[in-house]
């Protein structure tokens, strides 16, 4: 689908360096610089969260202390949205308009396939991973066999799944969580956790983030930025044509873009079941879903939208940024307020950064 | 230049009318067909299963039962009025659920709290749609960013603002005068509800529009390629932007009868869902998600088998959720239908 | 024989000259064309036609020289000026909107209305009349054209130009997507276009065709045009003769090519609808030329061979075995390697580093266990290409968008190099790229040939086929019909592909 002018990514800045003239003065080269290096801009911004929200909690205006041991333990909502953020990267890198939203409801979905085995059929843990995990590719592949195979445009297509996948996720258990004692046991995946050795000076990290989203960030981007996958993704995504030319299995790349992605979205089911103690059948779809987030916050990271461009290190700035903002509002105000202003900052940040990033594109031939 | 006429035009020279084509028959056919292929198999389908769970459930085909499925579809096809043409000029819109949270939040506070007349409450929902529309349109036609991205923001923003007029309480009290509207006797003439009635009204002008007026075929061009329609001296962005205006007007109006179909008290989650069940609508009714290619009957119909999905499930006893599952399958099967043809196309050298 | 009866003068370019940035498009170019007439307008690729069009519709503008039309000096500054003038034009690719029928094709942004809505028995009438004017027959005007033949939509694009009251009509390379028959009707049109008056320009390669529907044909040779010509007492050789001009073969080293069996070879190979009966056979070492114009199927063939379109009839053998690929993956397994046409489109990666272009087709080469990428390798084998095909970069880290013409396309050609190809198949090697780099790389080709790599270069530009092939074929309505050697002479090839022979066949 394309809008009135998309900005197209195959067709790049002119070959030769056009922006010759004469050496930029040293103003406009930090901006280019800051505009191109989204992790720089994103370092920036994250500064300036914390010091704005330092400068107001000192002026009296938070209902609490921003202070390390909070901002450590607001990480424990970075966890998901990084990995359900990295599913969206992979997905959305592989181009030709690829997005999923229906990844929200895929961790709805393997959450209560999560439960069931775990808390109803007393399945090992172990093995109920395995199974929301796998559980979670297949979602995955049923994206993928449409838009990667068959050709279907992916919005509309992880639109329906979502439909579909939401649906059975509150049919399969009548609409009831499960929170069996063995899956409230699960809440000690999530907790806070003194590091070892060097714990006593910094504040306790919650569990998640070693167990969960070190290992994600971890393999997804030794994956990208090491595997011959990775290189084939980048491929398909930044040029369809030329990637099948050069002998790219292009449809059986972009379908594993979306496997990957379903995996991804069942361990996150297994950590939310964790987090809240129980595998709730609207996990993933509660709200807005998680799908609209995870979509801003790969955004925010770099994330070209229409595909090629995208950096592991980008994303997961762009979650904790996301996630120390959200946390720094909650404070701000008072009660209901806290999480409207947050959709009031997600929305913000969205519109801006895919305003930003077409401008990036259009000017200098993308964000590194 | 004038051609020399020479000799007249001869014979009518069209092709012997083709019996799947439905069309007013007289002399050379000048006008594209009323209905469309998938439309009657739409119809058909609707029919089909009307007739399925009237079977099933006596109770189905009451006046009882079909009458509050018309007042529910009344607000779905409304809006997918406006997102009929928004896809068709190759956009979306997927803050028209965060929208009506908006429209309706100060419709009823109007109504309520500050005692406004009922049309004059009704005027000002659509504006207020209609500046939310606008802001949409301006972002995605002047900010050459992808639709869904511009949309999914001022999803979120809208919905922001809807909460804080909501403040954190329900809106209480909605006046009976919105039951014209509504579900009571004072909100229906032959048995029809207004709402529909009004809605199908609508959805007739704006078929009409697109059908038979230069701007309306406009918007078919622009989602086929939007830049020779551009050098074909449309202006393009004005009509994008003019889908979505239209759309948050139309949206302003179903936020009335989303309200009037409900209780007296109004909470927060009006809305929420409502763009789904809406694009769902639009792309089961024919229209091609890629643009170039749909209509408003089709929209009509595919809100009205949505809907129908969902009654009958109720009526079925089965699981209430479980009529997402099947409209997230009709959706694909009608996004597959569309590909195949796009395909068979193209196969004609 | 055309009737060459021309009417009033409908369009004069005088002294018309572009350059874009060093490069001069168009040095000189006078031209006048007569109401009612059919004025065709030859060159080579490169020779200014292309730019020559685009000032006429406005697309570009001319640096120097002046324009009249109907005998008034008028300034061409945009497109809408063009239209406004009754200028259209109709390329190869019809421009219409595929889900729209042919009557609001022919009418879109002037509709023709009833009050508010659109008149459409009006719009029909009048494209009834229009069609009947080309002497077409009427289709479903309610049809989208979409569903129309290419031929068709050809006819609704001209329709288009002619509802928009056209009085100069360009035709660029209309025939070459249409078969025999549509091309007859075609110039029914034509003709029915010249007596209602219109002036037409009609650019093709085809020189045998020029004989049955034009009545002048105006020359362009380097960025001029070298004279107008009435078509009779003209032969295709002649025309042939004018485009090329006096220019001698270049000396090249004399080339041995071993005495071996062939390596690759094409039996009768035919892809329906595309080409038939194609004969070839390359020996290890030896550069065999491919060469065709527009819509001659000659990059069909490079394709099938490639594996973008398998064959539907005859053989493919490699090494003497019969292969049949069946997708660029097959064929790479298969030894074969092919340099794309369309270096933007099918070629680069463009925001990728150097060393991402050169290694992807070849990951499972260049890493562990099919898996684990090498980084080191990788960048051992890019900097040796970079070295050996003398590409211009600091490092192979920088950006291919970032190089120039010539050398991206040298690194897209390193891409083909990574595993020593046993058939190497170079489509357009040199398009778009400057005349140094040019050389290069048409030296690197003689340097594969001698390591003993099969090479088949297809290609429109004819002196580079003259230069670097050993044995050149022609390709000319899907099949070859061919075959010269080194002292071939431009002007023969050419007048082969264009048709030389025909030149009696009239309307």
């Amino acid at each position: 689908m394309t809008s009135t002018a998309a900005a197209t990514k195959n067709d790049p800045s002119p070959e030769a360096p056009e922006n010759g003239a004469a050496e930029p003065g040293s103003l406009r080269r930090a901006l280019r610089a800051v505009l191109t290096r989204r992790e720089l801009l994103l370092v920036i911004l994250l500064v300036v969260v914390l010091v704005w929200m330092t400068a107001l909690g000192y002026g009296g205006y938070l209902t609490g202390p921003y202070d390390p041991d909070y901002l450590a333990g607001a990480l424990v909502d970075a966890v998901p949205l990084a990995m359900l953020a990295l599913a969206e990267l992979l997905v959305i890198v592989s181009g030709r308009g690829g997005i999923d939203l229906s990844i929200g409801s895929i961790v709805s979905l393997t959450g209560m396939v999560f439960g069931i085995a775990y808390g109803t059929w007393g399945w090992p843990l172990p093995l109920a991973i395995l199974l929301a995990v796998l559980v979670g590719g297949l979602l995955g592949a049923v994206n993928g066999v449409l838009v990667a195979w068959l050709g279907f445009p992916a919005l509309i297509t992880t639109l329906a799944t979502y439909y579909a996948y939401r649906s059975l996720a509150l049919v399969i258990n009548a609409q009831k969580p499960i929170s069996t004692p063995d899956i409230q046991a699960l809440y000690s995946l999530t907790g806070a956790v003194e590091i070892p050795v060097i714990g006593r000076d910094i504040p306790n990290v919650p569990l998640g983030v070693f167990t969960f989203l070190v290992p994600t960030v971890v393999v997804v981007w030794l994956l990208l930025a090491r595997t011959t996958y990775g290189r084939r993704l980048f491929a398909i995504g930044t040029n369809d044509v030329a990637a099948t030319w050069s002998g790219v299995p292009v449809a059986r790349t972009r379908l594993l873009a979306y496997v990957a992605a379903g995996v991804l979205a069942g361990v996150v089911a297994v950590y939310v079941t964790g987090q809240f103690a129980s595998a709730r059948p609207d996990a993933g779809t509660s709200g807005n879903g998680l799908a609209l987030p995870a979509i801003t916050i790969a955004v925010l990271g770099g994330v070209a939208i229409t595909g090629g461009i995208g950096r592991v290190s980008g994303v997961l700035l762009a979650a904790v940024l996301i996630t120390w903002l959200d946390a720094g509002i909650l404070l701000l105000f008072e009660g209901n307020d806290g999480s409207q202003f947050q959709l009031l900052a997600l929305g913000a940040v969205l519109v801006f950064c895919a305003l930003l990033n077409a401008y990036t594109i259009r000017r200098y031939g993308g964000t590194r | 230049m004038t051609p020399p006429s020479t000799q007249p035009s001869t014979q009518p020279s069209t092709p012997p009318s083709k019996p799947s084509r439905l069309g007013r028959a007289r002399g050379p056919r000048v006008l594209a067909p009323l209905v469309s292929g998938q439309e009657i198999v739409l119809l058909a389908v609707i029919g089909g299963l009307w007739l399925v769970l009237g079977l099933a459930t006596p109770a189905f085909l009451t006046a009882g039962s079909l009458r509050p499925l018309l007042i529910e579809v009344a607000p779905i096809a409304l809006i997918g009025v406006g997102m009929t043409l928004v896809i068709v000029a190759a956009g979306i819109d997927v803050s028209v659920g965060s929208q009506m949270m908006v429209c309706g939040v100060i419709t009823a506070r109007l109504l309520v709290e500050a005692h406004v007349a009922l049309p004059l409450a009704v005027l000002v929902s659509v504006l207020v749609g209609a500046a939310l529309g606008a802001v949409n349109g301006v972002l995605i036609a002047w900010g050459r960013v992808h639709a869904i991205i511009i949309t999914f923001g001022t999803l979120n923003l809208f919905q922001f603002v809807g909460r804080q007029i909501f403040g954190s309480q329900t809106v209480n009290g909605i006046p009976a005068t919105l039951d014209v509207f509504g579900r009571g006797e004072a909100g229906q003439v032959a048995g029809l509800p207004y709402s529909f009635l009004l809605t199908a009204l609508i959805a007739g002008a704006v078929w009409w529009y697109l059908r038979q007026t230069p701007g309306g075929r406009h918007f078919y061009a622009i989602g086929g390629d939007a830049l020779a329609a551009e050098l074909a001296g449309i202006r393009v962005r004005r009509r994008v932007l003019l889908t979505y205006v239209v759309t948050g007007a139309l949206v302003g109006l179903s936020a009335v009868f989303t309200i009037a179909k409900g209780t007296t008290t109004l909470d927060q989650s009006i809305g929420a869902g409502q763009e789904l069940a809406v694009i769902a609508a639009v792309i089961i009714g024919g229209t091609s998600i890629m643009g170039g290619r749909g209509s408003v009957l089709g929209t009509v119909l595919g809100a009205l088998l949505v809907q129908t999905v969902s009654s009958g499930v109720t009526q079925l006893g089965w699981p209430s959720n479980l009529s997402d599952l099947f409209v997230g399958v009709f959706v694909i099967i009608a996004v597959g239908t569309d590909l195949l043809r796009q395909r068979a196309r193209r196969a004609v050298r | 024989m055309a009737d060459g009866s021309g009417g009033a003068q409908r369009l004069a370019m005088t002294g018309i000259a572009k350059r874009y940035g060093a490069v001069r498009a168009i040095r000189h170019a006078d031209i006048e064309v007569a109401a009612g007439s059919v004025h065709a307008l030859v060159g080579e690729n490169g020779a200014g036609k292309s730019t020559l069009i685009k000032i006429l519709s406005g697309a570009v503008t001319a640096d120097s020289g002046a324009i009249a039309f109907d005998g008034e000096p008028v300034q061409i500054t945009g497109t809408t000026d063009a239209i406004g003038l009754g200028i259209a034009t109709v390329y190869q690719e019809p421009a219409l909107f595929a889900e729209l029928s042919v009557s609001e094709n022919i009418f879109l942004g002037r509709e023709l209305r009833n009050g508010p809505t659109i008149d459409w028995a009006a719009q029909h009438a009048k494209v009834v009349e229009l069609l009947d004017l080309l002497g077409v027959p009427v289709r479903d005007a309610t049809a989208p054209v979409g569903s129309l033949s290419i031929a068709e939509q050809q006819q609704v694009s001209i329709a288009k130009a002619l509802a928009g009251e056209a009085k100069l009509l360009i035709l660029d390379e209309p025939s070459a997507i249409l078969t025999d028959s549509e091309i007859d009707v075609l110039f029914g049109v034509i003709r029915r276009l010249k007596e209602a008056g219109v002036a037409i320009i009609y650019i093709s390669h085809r020189l045998d065709e020029l004989f049955r529907i034009a009545d002048e044909v105006t020359v362009m040779r380097d960025g001029a045009t070298v004279g107008t010509f009435p078509m009779a007492g003209l032969s295709v050789r002649e025309i042939a003769e004018l485009m090329v001009g006096g220019i001698l073969n270049e000396e090249r080293p004399a080339r041995t090519v071993p005495d071996a069996p062939p390596r690759l070879e094409l039996r009768s190979l035919g892809l329906a609808g595309r080409f038939h009966d194609v004969d070839l056979a390359v020996r290890p070492g030896e550069i065999v030329g491919l060469y065709g114009l527009v819509g001659s199927g000659v990059a069909e063939i490079a394709h099938t061979v490639y594996g973008i379109e398998p064959a539907t009839s005859g053989e493919i053998r490699v090494g003497g075995t019969a292969v049949r690929p069946t997708s660029p993956r097959h064929a790479q397994r298969l030894g074969i390697a092919l340099l794309p046409a369309d270096r933007k489109r099918q070629g680069m990666f463009a925001f990728q580093p150097i060393s991402f272009n050169i290694s992807i087709g070849h990951l499972g080469l260049l890493s562990r266990f099919a898996v684990w990428v090498d980084r080191a390798r990788e960048r051992r084998v890019a900097t040796e290409l970079i070295e050996r095909l003398a590409v211009r970069t600091p490092s192979e880290r920088q950006p291919i968008g970032a190089l120039s013409g010539g050398n991206s396309q040298k690194v897209v050609l390193a891409r083909q190099l990574v595993r020593r190809p046993d058939v190497l198949v170079l489509a357009e090697p040199t398009q778009g790229v400057d005349v140094g780099a040019k050389e290069e790389i048409h030296r690197i080709i003689d340097g594969l040939a001698a390591e003993g790599t099969a090479v088949l270069v297809v290609t429109s530009d004819l002196p580079e086929a003259l230069r670097i092939a050993d044995r050149l074929l022609v390709v000319r309505g899907g099949t070859t019909i061919a075959e010269f050697g080194r002292d071939a002479s431009q002007v023969d090839v050419l007048a082969a592909a264009a048709g030389a022979g025909d030149e009696a066949v009239s309307a």
